[in-house]
């Protein structure tokens, strides 16, 4: 065994482990750190496969921050835990039917003769796998590109107008007039007499 | 000697040499960790007209030593109804990727332990990582002052990385490349060719952010002790507090020489251009005055003195306020900043004349 | 030596486990949510996999734009739990059974 298919499937191992973590811990705080897992070994797998920018992009983004948001509002959120996990046993066994029958399908299909295919040689340009792709988005894919950026302006705006709330009861201060203030408007420097004694 | 030696190194398995040189990395990072905190309780005590450590060693010099001795004999006390595990691991999540980004940081023209292609996004995201160790601890420590401080961290840090995330694209942006080394190398010739020059509202925006995302005063409302104890952290003692202490100066260490690296020309000497070239080839002068590992370490030094003298300076912002600097005045600042240099870059004005 | 299948298999493991997590975790909308986020990372690791097996990088750029869409959708899936959570005091995907008709 290569050391690199002793990586893979130690990375695998782990990525599977997590993922099926993932869906059985009881908390979701658990749930999400084992999201979390799953993520990082999956960049890990795509390094290995050349692909590094996007593995680094996957923990860049996914990891610092789609995932801590998850955690942010798991945390933040006081949910009744035994509530959401009634039905947990009974739906077990469909489920993991379902699940066992899709992966035996799936993997009879993608196991087969034809995609045993050996890796190619390692490209041997010295233009690096970020440069490549920022050429293709660029050049080919300029226009869906453009689109992704608007799908995310679209998110962002929805997502604020979503949760934004006005209160009017809360005692606020805007920080630039705060910034504003002179000495003269807090304190007054009075002058006395020295009293006589 | 020096040809023999050179032949062992070679011999040397792979794994062994990689070893030897994180260790190599390593050894003096954890020692400027340790003076740092003397100098930082040194620094802010004659900033204040007192004295600071004093009595354990000569002028207090041994400060660090007892202080990390007397932190490994305490209890690490695990609080009841405490996530073990997680409560344990999550010092280790917060150091590990402080010490892991140091591995793309060079140091000198090569000297560097992984010359990758991507190194900037490598370090934006094990930096992004280290969140995780302050969310894990406050929320393992099944304490409301912890857990406070856990959600100030989170959101304070994926604010902040906004911003210094498109500092880092103007950096890129100027010097065509991800590479570390090559982003210093862009800017060789002279100091006006560093790109603090054409860049400074993004080197402002990038030291900002650089100290909220460390947690650091003035933006330490994670840990703010007047309000929340310690936050994240008040459950921790002994080793487990030891390992979060150490995490947070190797970050700050981390960013400063990150911003000599990528704004102030790195190794590069600033008496490039300026001195004849006959002034590099004297013997012991022109080596110091040339470009070198003195030059990176002198400039990182400075910014880790700046990381203290804010600490002694301004006092604490509150919690929104931090919220509206980040989004409301840095993140502006560099996406118009992007845009003037994406301008530049495309009349070939400055830098980019070439 | 690592195949393609090898890295398929792998897909088909982790769409097959996710797709489980959502029978398993019917009630709680969190899981669910981040069930799909998990479905997706199988159906990209698919895609980068081919990429790589066959040579052309334009399997990466779906990779990249599935990553921009999965990121929008996971801040407008939390906003509306959040916006839930505050009207509702629940995330229990039972109890969000007010629209008939």
């Amino acid at each position: 065994m290569s050391f690199q298919l002793a990586m893979f499937y130690i990375f695998s191992a782990i990525l599977v482990g997590a993922a099926a973590a993932m869906i059985t811990v009881r908390n979701p705080v658990h749930a999400a750190l084992c999201l979390v897992l799953a993520f990082f070994t999956s960049a890990a797998l795509w390094i290995m496969m050349e692909a590094e920018f996007l593995g680094i992009v996957l923990v860049l983004v996914y990891v610092g921050a789609v995932m801590v948001l998850f955690l942010f509002v798991v945390m933040m959120l006081d949910v009744n835990i035994a509530r959401l996990r009634e039905g947990f046993i009974r739906f077990l066994p469909v489920g993991a039917l379902v699940a066992a029958a899709m992966a035996v399908v799936m993997i009879m299909v993608v196991g087969a003769r034809h995609f045993r295919i050996e890796p190619p040689a390692p490209a041997a340009t010295d233009v690096g796998n970020t440069e490549m792709l920022g050429r293709l988005i660029y050049t080919e894919y300029v226009y869906p590109f453009e689109l992704a950026a608007v799908i995310l302006l679209v998110a962002i705006v929805a997502a604020i107008t979503l949760t934004l709330r006005r209160r009017p009861g809360t005692r606020h201060i805007d920080p630039a007039e705060q910034v504003k203030v002179k000495r003269e408007d807090r304190i007054r420097i009075v002058k006395m007499e020295a009293e006589k004694k | 000697m020096t040809e023999s030696l050179m032949t062992f190194w070679n011999e040397l398995p792979v794994l062994i040499q990689i070893l030897v040189k994180i260790v190599a990395l390593l050894l003096p990072l954890m020692g400027t960790v340790a003076y740092y905190t003397l100098a930082e309780r040194k620094i802010i005590g004659y900033m204040q007209v007192r004295l600071g450590p004093n009595r354990v060693g000569p002028r207090g010099a041994l400060q660090p030593i007892a202080d990390a001795l007397k932190l490994v004999f305490k209890e690490i006390i695990i609080p009841s109804n405490a996530s073990r595990l997680l409560f344990l691991s999550a010092p280790v999540l917060a150091f590990a990727p402080a010490l892991a980004a140091w591995a793309v940081v060079p140091f000198d023209d090569g000297m560097v332990l992984a010359d990758i292609n991507a190194g900037l996004l490598y370090i934006l995201a094990l930096t992004s990582l280290g969140v995780y160790g302050v969310i894990i601890a406050g929320w393992a420590s099944n304490s409301k002052y912890a857990l406070l401080g856990a959600m100030r961290s989170a959101a304070q840090i994926v604010s902040y990385e906004i911003a210094m995330g498109f500092a880092l694209v103007g950096v890129l942006m100027a010097s065509g490349s991800l590479n570390l080394g090559e982003i210093v190398n862009a800017q060789g010739g002279g100091f006006w060719n560093w790109f603090i020059v054409w860049l400074f509202p993004l080197f402002l925006v990038y030291v900002i952010s650089g100290v909220a995302e460390t947690n650091r005063s003035p933006f330490d409302v994670v840990e703010g002790e007047s309000e929340i104890v310690a936050g994240f952290h008040v459950e921790y003692s002994g080793m487990a507090f030891a390992v979060f202490f150490l995490a947070e100066y190797a970050n700050m260490i981390l960013i400063s020489a990150l911003t000599a690296l990528l704004f102030l020309g790195g190794w590069l000497s600033p008496l490039q251009g300026i001195l004849p070239d006959a002034a590099f080839s004297l013997p012991v002068i022109g080596w110091l005055l040339d470009s070198g590992i003195h030059w990176l370490l002198i400039k990182t030094a400075f910014f880790m003195f700046a990381f203290l003298w804010y600490r002694a300076t301004f006092p604490r912002y509150r919690y929104d306020q931090i919220m509206r600097l980040g989004w409301k005045v840095l993140i502006p600042v560099t996406i118009v900043w992007i845009f003037v240099e994406g301008v530049l870059v495309a009349l070939k004005i400055g830098p980019w004349s070439a | 030596m690592i195949t393609l299948s090898h890295y398929l298999v792998l897909g088909a493991i982790l769409f097959s486990l996710s797709v489980a997590g959502v029978f398993l975790n019917r009630k709680n909308a969190i899981v669910l949510l981040m069930c799909v986020e998990l479905m997706l990372l199988a159906v990209n690791m698919n895609f980068i996999a081919f990429s790589h097996y066959s040579g052309d990088p334009a399997g990466q750029v779906f990779v990249f734009f599935i990553l921009t869409v999965a990121a929008a959708e996971a801040a407008i899936g939390l906003a509306i739990l959040v916006l839930l959570f505050r009207n509702r005091r629940t995330i229990n995907v039972q109890d969000l059974d007010e629209m008939k008709g």
